[in-house]
């Protein structure tokens, strides 16, 4: 069920499952797009030196990917007029070719006033990567 | 002298302009692994959170700052929100400005909450971002 949404829809309406796949590859793509060259999310000797489980995806990769749930149902990205989170649980990506995989579902939380609330949440495994994820999108 | 509640408050100087190009939209809009169409073609616009591109770049000016004793590979991202007033399209040149809003020392771990406004250098804002931002100390 991949439909672009056109009339204004009602509280309960659930988004269309979102998966995608975090591997060192993503990462380093993303580290270069977004210039957050941060070690702890390509070196396993800075990641483990900081006291964390292994290489960690960047938490505005997993912010900006998680979106297009919304976005591929709106279809037009301007209309997303906030969003925010808590990243509550990093994504541990292991060195290999297939990663690990993030899950998104997403749901209508209220509509006022043309202004449509989406509730997100993401997983990794059995750890919920992404909590209070709040997108308002102007309809 | 480490991060303290003393530093809320501070502010720092714009970064430098920005300027949105069609090919950093075209780059930013591959990493998140997005093919919205919107992305992409004449005249598109950037992804919602493209900015963290520029609000990074604010970011840095904190780190920068010797007396707060921070450093990037020492921090893990807590919390995100980003508010639009319009999107962002290739030719706007903008510059993003730090405050300090919080500081919470627990231990070793400082939790400082940022806000990063950021405005085209002509003035007109276009995004407002909080961060909480976890910092570990580094043991003296």
């Amino acid at each position: 069920m991949t439909t672009t949404a056109q009339a204004l829809p009602e509280v309960g309406a659930v988004l269309s499952e979102l998966r995608f796949p975090a591997t060192r590859a993503t990462a380093v793509r993303y580290a270069g797009a977004s210039n957050d060259f941060n070690p702890i999310h390509y070196s396993d000797r800075t990641a483990a030196a900081m006291g964390l489980p292994g290489v960690l995806a960047h938490g505005m990769w997993t912010m900006g990917s998680a979106l297009r749930i919304v976005t591929d149902w709106v279809g037009d990205p301007a209309k997303v007029r906030s969003y925010s989170l808590r990243f509550t649980k990093p994504v541990v990506i292991p060195d290999t070719d297939e990663g690990t995989e993030v899950v998104v579902k997403g749901a209508v939380t209220a509509v006022n006033d043309g202004v449509v609330t989406v509730t997100l949440e993401a997983t990794c495994g059995t750890e919920k990567v992404l909590g209070n994820a709040v997108v308002e999108v102007v309809w | 002298m480490p991060i303290s509640e003393s530093h809320v408050g501070r502010t720092y100087e714009p970064t430098p302009p920005y300027e949105v190009s069609t090919a950093k939209i075209t780059e930013f809009a591959r990493a998140i692994g997005d093919d919205n169409p919107a992305y992409f073609g004449e005249s598109p616009v950037a992804p919602p959170t493209f900015l963290a591109i520029v609000a990074a770049r604010a970011w840095d000016r904190m780190f920068d700052d010797e007396e707060l004793g921070m450093a990037l590979k020492r921090v893990v991202h807590g919390e995100q929100a980003f508010t639009h007033q319009r999107p962002l399209r290739p030719g706007d040149v903008i510059q993003a400005t730090l405050t300090i809003d919080k500081v919470r020392v627990r231990g070793a771990m400082e939790f400082v909450t940022v806000t990063v406004t950021i405005a085209t250098t002509a003035g007109e804002p276009v995004c407002h971002t909080t961060s909480t931002l976890v910092h570990s100390r580094e043991a003296a």
